[in-house]
């Protein structure tokens, strides 16, 4: 067993789509943040950073003592393979602490060009029992990333037997598949999901037919429902402490595609779990309010996935989609005036007075209240703050910091 | 001067009966094994089954590879030893794997296999393959979304024998969630793993996904039966060394008929390019007459480019 009391607080670790997104995660908690380069990655539509961009979000981590990982986790193909070595060499002299690998080709270029380079494995590359972990070990690499599909039990046996850094999924969306083990979108649209092409042709409809002899029988014709692939999104919001248990080093959240509303929501909770729970073990208990808070931010149904038992179709999106409530990024708060209580804040969805929002910023910092009087940057009183980007001054009751945020329910 | 280039022709059987038949259509190596180990076997074949199913292969000069190419839990990790020790004592002569913890296990256990690569969708660069050469692998199955100019491209820049499916279904997708029992459960019918079913495409009702369960989780194949035959003399100047015929979910007769045409349309272009120039059409014709209705035959990623 773990001994939790000594236990160093495990990593957490937030996607960061883009610069912006990188100053949020960090701000709110997260002690790493992965990102994409411009190549070698699985995300071509997320925004992705140059190496000016990284440079940027390097010295902003540093300054709070957070690690910048990119990812370059695509299947490669030979035509891919040129400019590897240049790539990781820049990525080590731009000062980035890690990259994300699954192609052995690409691991075999970063350790050539940048030796000095810490490589993870990534998920990417369906890492689910103990003796492949050793095998990474031996090859020397310091972290796995673990395929979605392994339980609780079997991390605690890897932990157990090999001396290597854990890294685990605890929320967002999952492939339903073995991760790289899927081409139905390079078949059903040419478009390669390892070089990051993916068109989610798993979340489609599909009739499912039994075969027999007198030809085939539409089984989906006789539900409401079409056979579907759609896994709910993972969320281990409520099971902290077995993940912290088994021994996972690094707790990762998914999503370098979602928004900054929902990084510094998902980042915020976790952190607030894991702080709490470290100050004291034996006495830690979930907080309703942080599910909740989890909820805030949420897509689609939750589910922990492979953690304790092999999913179900209760794990999957079938049925009406569920009645999440939606949330908005209303506003970033850029200055607070303490002697009038007004904040300077930047919309960033419109709002408008009698809106009813929620401010909250790092440490679980949370208050409600309704919009009563907001000015134009020429301190002009306006009803809605309709401009995107647009500066305001509101009252607000409690105080507030740059970059906290202001929410509002859609 | 090296000896001269002589494709092996290999297929999956999925029974005694079909191992026997096969040989006598021709073939030269075959893959089998169990659903415990390896990925979508056409049949399961008991350790007592390899045995006899390998001697009978090598009485006919006829090479047998194990498909042990599942993605690995811990649990199988305390029953694998056992399993190669006896593999490597009946003398297969390779092991097809896919997954990295083989190199620590054949190393703890001093077995002693050749070790066909085969990552499924992962076996995409040179660079790969030569990477996992250093780690012990003696030849590899690319995957199945490469182009030719990719296949030919890899086969010079590696120093160990490739093999490449020139017929068959291929697999699109492996999930190890039961993801046809989750759907029949949520639409609360009753679930047989044995019937035979495919999905198709919402919009496109033409389409043919065979989709199937099994220990391994839910597996979903090609809309198309690859059919490469009229293409060989492309695979065979370019010195491919395996070439992969899958019967999964076909017949018997069907299986045995389509080794056989490839055996007699590899030997002709050898033999006579002109030969297998006039003849081509007539063993496409020979597919289309055995093809099944539901089945169309295509040729993949051969000719096709892809976006991402």
């Amino acid at each position: 067993m773990t001994d939790i009391q000594t236990q160093t607080k495990p990593e957490l670790l937030a996607p960061a789509g883009n610069l912006e997104k990188l100053k949020f995660a960090i701000h709110y908690g997260a002690d790493a943040v992965y990102i994409g380069g411009k190549q070698f990655g699985l995300r071509s539509k997320a925004g992705n950073f140059s190496y000016e961009d990284m440079k940027e979000g390097i010295a902003f981590a540093r300054k709070y003592g957070a690690k910048v990982y990119v990812a370059a986790n695509i299947i490669a193909h030979n035509e891919n393979l040129a400019g590897a070595k240049d790539y990781f060499k820049k990525l080590y002299e731009v000062g980035i602490d890690a990259v994300i690998v699954a192609d052995p080709a690409l691991i075999a270029a970063c350790k050539e060009a940048a030796p000095d380079l810490e490589i993870h494995i990534s998920t990417q590359a369906s890492i689910a029992n103990w003796r492949t972990v050793e095998f990474w070990k031996n090859e020397g690499i310091p972290r796995v990333v673990l395929a979605r599909e392994v339980s609780l039990e079997e991390i605690k046996e890897m932990k157990e037997k090999v001396d290597i850094e854990l890294e685990a999924f605890i929320h967002g969306a999952m492939c339903i598949s073995y991760s790289g083990r899927c081409v139905l979108s390079n078949h059903m649209t040419a478009r390669d999901a390892n070089r990051g092409g993916c068109a989610q042709s798993c979340r489609w409809k599909y009739d499912l037919f039994e075969d027999g002899t007198d030809g085939s029988e539409n089984i989906s014709e006789q539900s409401d429902e079409s056979y579907t692939m759609s896994s709910q999104d993972l969320s281990m919001v409520e099971h902290m402490p077995d993940l912290l248990a088994a021994g996972v080093d690094s707790l990762k959240i998914e999503g370098r595609m979602k928004s900054i509303h929902y990084v510094a929501t998902v980042v915020n909770v976790y952190r607030k779990i894991i702080d709490t729970y470290f100050e004291d073990p034996d006495h830690f208990e979930i907080d309703p309010e942080w599910v909740d808070e989890i909820w805030k931010a949420a897509q689609r149904s939750l589910t922990t996935a492979f953690y304790y038992n092999e999913p179900t179709e209760k794990d999957q999106l079938f049925g009406k989609p569920a009645r999440i409530p939606k949330y908005d990024f209303a506003g970033l708060v850029l200055d607070y005036d303490e002697a009038t209580q007004i904040a300077t804040i930047q919309q960033r969805n419109s709002f408008g007075v009698g809106d009813e929002v929620e401010f909250f910023g790092p440490n679980f910092y949370h208050f409600k209240q309704t919009i009563e009087e907001i000015w134009d940057e020429n301190g002009e009183p306006i009803d809605r703050a309709k401009h995107a980007m647009m500066i305001t001054k509101v009252k607000v009751d409690q105080p507030l910091k740059y970059y906290d945020m202001m929410r509002k329910r859609k | 001067m090296g000896s001269p280039y002589q494709p092996e022709l290999i297929a999956t059987a999925r029974d005694m009966n079909e191992v026997q038949k096969l040989i006598d259509v021709g073939v030269d190596a075959i893959t089998i094994g169990h659903q415990n180990y390896g990925l979508r076997v056409t049949g399961d074949f008991s350790i007592e089954e390899i045995k006899a199913a390998t001697t009978y292969c090598h009485q006919h000069g006829v090479k047998v590879y194990i498909l042990t190419n599942a993605i690995f839990h811990n649990d199988i990790l305390e029953t694998i030893p056992t399993y190669l020790k006896e593999l490597e004592s009946v003398k297969v002569d390779g092991i097809i794997c896919g997954d990295p913890s083989i190199f620590m296990i054949v190393s703890s256990y001093d077995i002693h296999i050749p070790i066909i690569w085969n990552p499924e969708t992962l076996a995409t660069n040179y660079e790969t393959l030569n990477y996992w050469h250093q780690k012990g692998i003696s030849r590899a199955i690319l995957s199945n979304e490469l182009a030719i100019d990719a296949i030919k491209e890899i086969n010079e820049q590696v120093s160990f024998p490739v093999d490449i499916q020139v017929h068959g279904m291929t697999c699109i997708f492996q999930s190890k969630r039961k993801l046809v029992e989750n759907y029949y459960r949520h639409i609360d019918k009753s679930y047989d793993r044995q019937q035979v079913m495919h999905i198709t495409q919402g919009k496109e009702e033409d389409t043919h996904y065979p989709i199937f369960e099994d220990v391994n989780g839910t597996h979903i194949m090609s809309d198309a039966d690859l059919c490469m035959i009229d293409h060989l003399p492309l695979l065979l100047d370019a010195k491919i060394h395996g070439l992969r015929i899958n019967g999964i979910l076909k017949s018997t007769d069907y299986h045995v008929e389509i080794t056989q045409l490839y055996k007699e349309a590899i030997d002709t272009y050898l033999e006579d390019p002109t030969q297998f120039e006039l003849k081509k059409a007539g063993f496409k014709q020979r597919i289309y007459n055995i093809q099944p209705e539901d089945r169309k035959l295509g040729t993949g990623f051969y000719f096709k480019e892809q976006i991402y």
